[in-house]
């Protein structure tokens, strides 16, 4: 067993500082990179020490350069690395390398990273340990006409799915027939493009599910535990929007077979470190294994609310090889949380992110509210990176006490300079089924006519602002203008030869 | 707020809203609207941080004007954006002359929604599209991204080939209706 003195953070924004929280609070000393995208990024004032990545840029993202990582670790003789989500996170090769380089990564084992990165091998490991699966290709597709063969046995409407995916990247549903051919080069394009694999597999497509997801806690010895659900069923194209634990569709027993079923899926795998098991859940309360996430996800926070358990320190306590001390028995979802993720994005044309540089922020949390920031007063917002910005997580006795709390916090928290997703988030808490629990992951796209909240006045007060500010203009540019021809009489032929030369 | 006064105190603006809707007022540095017969008044507070805000019936507006050119003002409300052209009297009816006889133009242009990168084209210049249809692949913030046709036509130009860097409303595409 290794104490973990030091850690280099490989990632930025809002989860490169809440790692760095811990890991201080933990007495680690934490290392960030500076890149030449974002020299002087938020996340940096976080971290104890700061590595220059800025000159010889190579074409390689900085985060994902395994190499230049590897080598600053070394340089610095950093104990660990923590990868936070996206980037490294799950890419088994990484993991590997810390292995052959004595760095300790926190998080699983490559083999437990690539079996369950790979959504056919992992669904091979689910069907062996009786967690029920989705109908699907059981393997890769092969070309045009074995997808059809197999949308026509699995019966429409199917998705096609990219192998080693995530984040929404690489899918697409087929809904008819002939677009059979053009999805499934889209889906293929998509996660080339992503992940530098093309390929995909099918399953049987479940309109309005659910998306109940379980966080796992596994140790070096065996032990197992699940830290409950999450709920993320307000999505946009696979992207989820906003999450919260528990789940109002879930009773105790319920909870209990699915959490079970995580179990298993941690275990066939030999998983240790935090983990996401997913799973889709119909109406009827029958639930499929869709894939298992290897690292700290960005909903984590909702989980650490209602259990009182920090995650990123447990995984780095697991990586020190450190014993799980708490049981199943002891885990108690108590109240609720609400994130609402706040995204530079427009929503109304069509979530198109939104660049520019924010101006001023500010946030008025209560005791029950946590707010995790990538960004401040004078961020600038790039096509280089997420469109994540930040996120909002507030705390209720109940559902309805979190929602809110919520939106009394939505309505104080002002960004100024950009366009961010909050009134998209007031309008979903806003919305009667959502207070209801009535939701599902065609939420947006079924129930909301309306992608934005707004107050019945709203458009006359812009009109009104708008008016004022020209008026305004207009009695600068009067003082400012200076008349040659004053007292002049302008004759028509004069008026007529000055037009023609405009 | 302290303003000069206006020469003209019965100065009369007329903003127009994207969907065509219409607001007037006179002299709005008298800072009130007026709702049926009656003036309400209007208060502008800018708190320590230099946020604005309107107060109209006891409601806080947070008011910003994200984006102008010359009339046109792009104001953000508690965060939802208004696109608002502010007219006198006289632009007002050139604006209306203008609109009704405006040509209806043949040509379609398929803007780019947001920067990005051209990853596919699925059309070719001479090709005949269906209103609906993809006509091509936008990379934008590691989502590939499907452009649709809103018109059915002829695709009359292609601006760009795959792999091209695009900025927002670059013209991409020309549809011959």
């Amino acid at each position: 067993m290794k104490k973990i003195k030091s850690i280099l953070i490989a990632n930025r924004g809002e989860i490169a500082i809440r790692i760095s929280e811990t890991a201080k609070k933990m007495g680690i000393r934490t290392y960030g990179l500076k890149t030449s995208k974002e020299p002087s990024a938020y996340y940096l004032q976080f971290m104890d020490e700061i590595i220059d990545l800025t000159e010889n840029t190579t074409d390689i993202p900085e985060f994902l350069d395994i190499d230049r990582i590897i080598n600053s670790i070394k340089k610095y003789n950093i104990d660990a690395v923590h990868p936070g989500y996206g980037y490294l996170a799950e890419n088994p090769y990484f993991a590997q390398k810390c292995i052959d380089e004595k760095i300790i990564f926190i998080g699983p084992s490559p083999d437990s990273i690539y079996k369950l990165g790979n959504k056919t091998i992992a669904k091979q490991l689910a069907s062996n340990h009786n967690v029920p699966l989705l109908e699907g290709s059981n393997g890769n597709i092969r070309d045009i006409k074995h997808a059809k063969q197999l949308a026509q046995k699995i019966g429409l409407p199917v998705i096609i799915k990219a192998a080693s995916g995530g984040g929404g990247r690489g899918m697409r549903i087929v809904e008819n027939i002939e677009d059979i051919e053009k999805m499934l080069r889209l889906a293929q394009n998509e996660s080339e493009k992503a992940f530098a694999d093309s390929s995909v597999f099918m399953e049987k497509y479940v309109r309005s599910p659910r998306h109940i997801e379980f966080q796992i806690l596994a140790d070096h010895y065996g032990n197992i535990i699940h830290l409950g659900e999450r709920e993320c069923s307000i999505q946009r194209k696979h992207q989820k929007l906003i999450e919260e634990s528990p789940s109002i569709a879930l009773n105790e027993e319920l909870r209990t077979k699915m959490g079970e079923s995580a179990i298993n899926i941690a275990k066939a795998s030999n998983y240790r470190n935090a983990g996401t098991v997913e799973f889709l859940l119909d109406e009827s309360g029958n639930y499929y294994f869709m894939e298992m996430n290897t690292r700290i996800q960005v909903e984590h926070p909702v989980t650490e609310m209602v259990t009182g358990f920090d995650l990123v320190e447990w995984q780095i306590k697991i990586a020190q090889e450190e014993k799980l001390t708490v049981k199943q028995k002891d885990v108690k979802l108590n109240g609720w949380a609400i994130e609402c993720r706040i995204n530079a994005e427009d929503v109304q044309s069509d979530f198109t992110p939104y660049l520019g540089t924010i101006e001023k922020i500010n946030i008025s949390k209560g005791k029950n509210c946590r707010f995790d920031t990538g960004v401040t007063e004078g961020s600038n917002i790039n096509a280089n990176f997420d469109s994540m910005l930040a996120k909002l997580i507030c705390y209720g006795e109940t559902r309805e006490k979190a929602i809110n709390n919520s939106l009394s916090v939505l309505n104080k928290l002002q960004i100024q300079g950009i366009k961010t997703t909050i009134p998209f988030c007031k309008a979903v808490l806003n919305h009667p089924k959502f207070k209801k629990g009535d939701i599902s992951t065609s939420f947006i796209q079924k129930e909301m006519k309306q992608l934005y909240y707004q107050e019945t006045d709203e458009e006359m007060i812009a009109a009104f602002w708008a008016a004022l500010n020209h008026s305004v203009q207009l009695d600068i540019e009067d003082k400012t203008f200076i008349d040659y021809e004053k007292g002049k009489n302008i004759t028509p032929w004069l008026m007529n030869k000055r037009l023609k030369s405009l | 707020m302290i303003f000069s006064k206006s020469k003209n105190s019965k100065q009369k603006f007329i903003s127009c809203t994207g969907n065509n809707k219409k607001y007037e007022f006179i002299n709005p540095k008298k800072l009130y609207i007026k709702q049926g017969k009656e003036n309400i008044p209007i208060e502008i507070i800018t708190d320590k941080q230099g946020f604005v805000y309107i107060i109209w019936k006891k409601k806080k507006y947070l008011v910003n004007i994200i984006e102008k050119n010359q009339n046109k003002y792009e104001v953000l409300v508690n965060g939802v954006s208004y696109p608002i052209s502010v007219e006198t009297p006289f632009s007002y009816k050139r604006r209306k002359y203008l609109a009704n006889n405006k040509e209806e133009s043949k040509i379609e242009r398929i803007q780019a929604p947001m920067p990005g990168k051209i990853v596919e084209f699925f059309v070719e210049e001479d090709q005949i599209i269906k209103e609906g249809e993809a006509v091509l692949i936008l990379e934008a913030m590691k989502m590939q991204n499907e452009i649709i046709s809103n018109v059915s036509g002829k695709i009359n130009k292609i601006n760009f080939k795959p792999d091209d860097i695009v900025m927002k409303d670059d013209i991409l595409i020309e549809v011959e209706k």
